[in-house]
């Protein structure tokens, strides 16, 4: 994947060009919102992170710029106001994530994949499949090696996610916000007691698990 | 030799610097002009008339003179001023022969000077010779005809009398008009005291509040005028000023002691670590491990620090808007209930229908998360949890968890809401102490409240249990 990195904090940038391009990804860094704007419109790019806060153009005014010229690039925005009201202004600039700093790197990484993924799967079906495991979206129905699996409305949503997003690590914190839409920190890993819910209904009783927990990250399902 | 001293600036003492005093001034300034103006009027007025009435005597006793003359002749007139110069009256007369010469009358010579024979009227002095034997002069009218046979004859009048009239009433306006300046300068001075002792506690308290004293408060005399006002609210402000600055205050206390300590713990750990890799022992992968761990946990209490410094700051709520109260429990329920489950404890939830309350959203739903996340913590499995949502008779709309746990003393109750008040069986339990310090904050941040109450009391190994509920004022 290509990356442009927008943050005008350069130890910060430096570190996640590093981890970015230890992932397998091509990155480019900007140091500022004009260097950031610049860099957007010579290059393709998969993914953009942008930080909110930078000098002479901030993160905001770069992703209305770049969709104002017609530039759907998915962006991540990086900033250190996590109030809601700071959280919907970057996403209807036209952000598409938002990740509050101080964040764990597997929690960017996880992000960004999840972003480009999203852009690679733009066309709308209404059957996802994944290994043994088949979704019907319209008959809300869920069938592994065939047998059905009989699943609440929440846990559909969660599954529905995973399988979107197959193959990728997936954090709890963007279960929390994706599937139940809560943008605060439970004291408590509530994600976790879900999870398990859910392996045991589609990983219980099959010779292979399908559903991982990823040390460090979150879970991730394999086909 | 020039006087370099500096130039002092000639100052009012304080009282005359008031501006109550300075209006007392403008407006005795406007009195006095006033009184000036109605003081020419009168004189004029009451001067004039006396003349003319004088005039009037005058021409009188001329005309009764001359038709005396017309009738019987020289002789006639001649014996008139005669009895009437000798008479006790104030007119003076004058009966002189064509050419001037004196032939009767009460004074020697004619006032006027030039006489072309027409009537005349002249202004002169008269001198008289008073109780005290000073000679006074007095001022006079006159007036000369001169007779159909060519004599002249004068007839002149004091008007010294009715001018001394006059000069009465003007010295008693200019006394009286003294009297109210000199009253109106004291009632100025009185008034302005008054107002300045008024403003003057006003004055004490932002001195006070100026030179870092915000206890200090404006006393309220219960007079119930602009000052009473102004005083309570300037109290009020400060009062809100004192919350806030002790809440700021506070949080800088409570951030530097919950944040120092696990960094401290953090910055050993690290240290020991070090120490050890470098003696070639222990597994630096653990140490570092365990270090994002302590990361995580500071990070985790100082977002809550955060984000209860802001909702205190701004003192309502952001983005408030109506919502079912019931729905917005059901979808925390729903994320808690396996948690509940896992743990051995009975969940149950009871939502009233068609309900509606005015809020953040997603403020009210962390505050139910941490709520339930509490009440999982600390009750024992085989316990029982209850989150209700209804509607008070009074209109307010009450979400209450209710568990089985041992509860909180009612000693403790008011200090677990302040923040990092953790009591010493719940030290073992994870948390940042700041659960409800949080759900306090939401709670005030809607005009709201928190009521932390006993549970369903003791059975057997349970209970007394705890119901903490959060309040929401009727939509």
């Amino acid at each position: 994947m290509r990356i442009l990195i927008v943050e005008d904090d350069l130890e910060a940038a430096e570190a996640m060009e590093r981890g970015l391009t230890e992932a397998g990804n091509a990155c480019v860094r900007a140091a500022d919102g004009e260097l950031g704007l610049a860099a957007a419109r010579d290059g393709e790019f998969d993914v953009m992170i942008v930080d909110r806060m930078m000098p002479k153009m901030n993160g905001v005014q770069l992703v209305e710029s770049l969709r104002r010229e017609g530039d759907q690039t998915p962006v991540l925005f990086l900033s250190a106001l996590g109030e809601v009201n700071d959280r919907v202004a970057g996403l209807q600039a036209g952000g598409d994530d938002y990740l509050v700093k101080p964040y764990a790197f597997a929690e960017l990484i996880a992000r960004v994949e999840a972003l480009a993924r999203r852009r690679e799967t733009g066309s709308v079906h209404t059957l996802l499949r994944v290994g043994e495991l088949e979704m019907d979206l319209i008959g809300r129905t869920v069938f592994r090696q065939g047998k059905e699996i009989d699943l609440q409305p929440r846990e559909f949503q969660l599954l529905e996610f995973m399988m979107r997003h197959a193959g990728q690590s997936v954090t709890r914190t963007m279960l929390l916000e994706k599937v139940w839409e809560y943008h605060f920190d439970p004291q408590t890993n509530v994600i976790d007691v879900h999870i398990s819910r859910l392996r045991s209904k589609i990983d219980k009783g099959f010779d292979r698990p399908m559903l991982q927990t990823v040390r460090g990250a979150g879970y991730r399902l394999d086909a | 030799m020039a006087d370099d001293a500096p130039a002092r600036r000639f100052r009012l003492p304080r009282i005359f610097r008031t501006t109550p005093f300075r209006l007392t001034v403008l407006f005795l300034a406007l009195f006095a002009s006033a009184a000036m103006a109605l003081l020419a009027y009168i004189y004029v007025a009451t001067a004039g008339e006396a003349r003319r009435r004088t005039e009037a005597e005058i021409s009188r006793e001329m005309h009764s003179l001359e038709s005396a003359y017309d009738r019987a002749g020289l002789a006639a007139v001649n014996q008139s001023v005669i009895e009437r110069a000798a008479s006790e009256r104030s007119l003076v007369y004058l009966l002189m022969t064509p050419d001037q010469k004196r032939i009767s009358g009460s004074i020697p010579v004619s006032p006027v000077d030039r006489f072309d024979g027409q009537p005349t009227w002249t202004t002169f002095s008269l001198t008289d010779v008073d109780a005290a034997g000073r000679t006074v002069k007095h001022p006079a009218r006159g007036l000369q005809h001169r007779l159909a046979g060519g004599q002249l004859l004068f007839v002149g009048a004091d008007i010294g009398e009715d001018e001394a009239y006059v000069v009465q009433v003007v010295r008693a306006l200019w006394g009286a008009g003294a009297l109210i300046v000199v009253l109106g300068l004291c009632g100025g001075l009185l008034m302005s005291r008054n107002v300045s002792r008024s403003m003057a506690s006003l004055t004490a308290v932002v001195d006070a509040v100026r030179g870092g004293d915000l206890g200090a408060r404006a006393h309220v005399r219960g007079a119930r005028d602009e000052f009473d006002e102004l005083a309570a609210g300037v109290n009020e402000m400060l009062d809100r000023l004192e919350r806030s600055m002790a809440g700021h205050r506070h949080a800088g206390d409570a951030i530097a002691h919950d944040l120092r300590s696990p960094l401290t713990r953090l910055r050993a750990r690290l240290e020991v670590a070090y120490l050890d890799v470098e003696a070639g022992k222990g597994d630096p992968e653990q140490a570092l491990a365990q270090a994002l761990e302590d990361t995580d946990g500071v990070l985790k209490t100082f977002a809550a620090v955060l984000a209860i410094a802001r909702l205190q700051a701004a003192g309502t709520a952001p983005n408030q808007a109506l919502f079912d109260p019931s729905e917005l429990a059901a979808n925390i329920a729903e994320l808690y209930e396996p948690l509940c489950e896992d743990k051995g404890l009975d969940f149950d939830a009871e939502f009233g229908k068609e309900l509606q309350a005015r809020g953040n959203q997603e403020f009210l739903s962390q505050a139910l998360a941490n709520l339930l996340d509490n009440a999982i913590k600390y009750t024992p499995s085989g316990g029982a949890i209850m989150l209700r949502v209804r509607r008070r008779s009074s209109g307010e709309i009450e979400f209450s968890v209710t568990d089985t746990g041992p509860g909180v003393p009612e000693a403790d109750r008011e200090r677990v809401i302040q923040r990092f008040v953790r009591l010493e069986n719940s030290r073992s339990e994870p948390g940042s102490g700041l659960g409800l310090s949080l759900v306090a904050a939401v709670a005030e941040a809607h005009g709201g409240r928190l009521e932390i109450t006993e549970g369903p009391g003791k059975v057997g190994e349970m209970g007394p249990g705890l119901r903490v509920a959060l309040v929401l004022p009727r939509a």
